[in-house]
């Protein structure tokens, strides 16, 4: 038997931060229909946004005429989020976390997705800079 | 997002009021920036915050640091549930001087 549809929501996202409260909201939507409380719904926004902004600080240098690919997918067990820009490829020896409690500003990011999402990964294909993370749901009994 | 500024004493205290995000947050770190430049000490309210992403808290790890610099003080109060989950993730609480309430950050008995 197949299984149920899920949902799936596509966003054609400009590199203008301008855009960033509009998918917070929708992603914090969509956990919460999965099955989230409001403070990891919160939480997976924020993480979203940071990759988002990571994209436009980066890849686009923060010019606003970048198109960013986005897309939520409700999985078998949680949440997949999937990046793709056409911006410059990220330098994979400076994507860091900063350390725990440092006075530095830099690596914040990168931290909070960290501390967020389960896992995550950034890949190069020929359709340009790909940004793969993933949450399970844990659901309590 | 909103910010004010007005006068308590010696010092000036900072409202916001929306969300701080990479597009927002250099209009927070151009005020913060330059009122500590003509006051000696800044408090910030974290009240009316309902977002804050890393580039808000980098916006605040960048004026306490220049405050230091020019040996100044700069504290927070009031923060909103939202930014304290944040400043949690994060783990920036312990290098700011955070209060309760605007008397507190600003020493009024």
């Amino acid at each position: 038997m197949e299984d149920s549809p899920r949902l799936e929501i596509k966003f054609s996202v400009p590199s203008d931060p301008r855009y960033l409260c509009v998918v917070r909201g929708a992603v914090g939507t969509l956990a919460s229909v999965i099955g989230w409380e409001e403070s990891d719904c919160r939480a997976i926004a924020l993480a979203v946004d940071e990759a988002l902004t990571n994209v436009i600080r980066h890849a686009y240098h923060n010019r606003t005429d970048g198109l960013i690919q986005l897309e939520c997918r409700e999985s078998a067990d949680g949440l997949e989020i999937s990046l793709l820009d056409t911006g410059d490829a990220p330098d994979r020896s400076k994507i860091c976390a900063r350390e725990i409690g440092c006075d530095q500003p830099g690596g914040l990011g990168t931290h909070i997705i960290r501390q967020v999402m389960d896992k995550f990964s950034y890949e190069e294909s020929p359709q340009g800079n790909r940004f793969v993370a993933s949450k399970r749901l844990r659901k309590t009994t | 997002m909103k910010i004010s500024v007005r006068e308590v004493g010696e010092a000036k205290v900072v409202e916001v009021d929306g969300e701080v995000d990479l597009g927002t947050s250099p209009a927070l770190r151009r005020t913060l920036l330059a009122t500590l430049l003509t006051a000696g000490k800044v408090a910030l309210n974290l009240g009316a915050i309902r977002y804050i992403d890393s580039s808000g808290i980098a916006t605040l790890i960048e004026v306490l640091n220049r405050s230091q610099h020019l040996k100044k003080e700069f504290v927070l109060f009031g923060l909103s549930p939202a930014v304290q989950e944040v400043f949690r993730l994060t783990h920036v609480m312990r290098i700011f001087q955070v209060f309760q309430t605007e008397q507190e950050a600003l020493g009024i008995p």
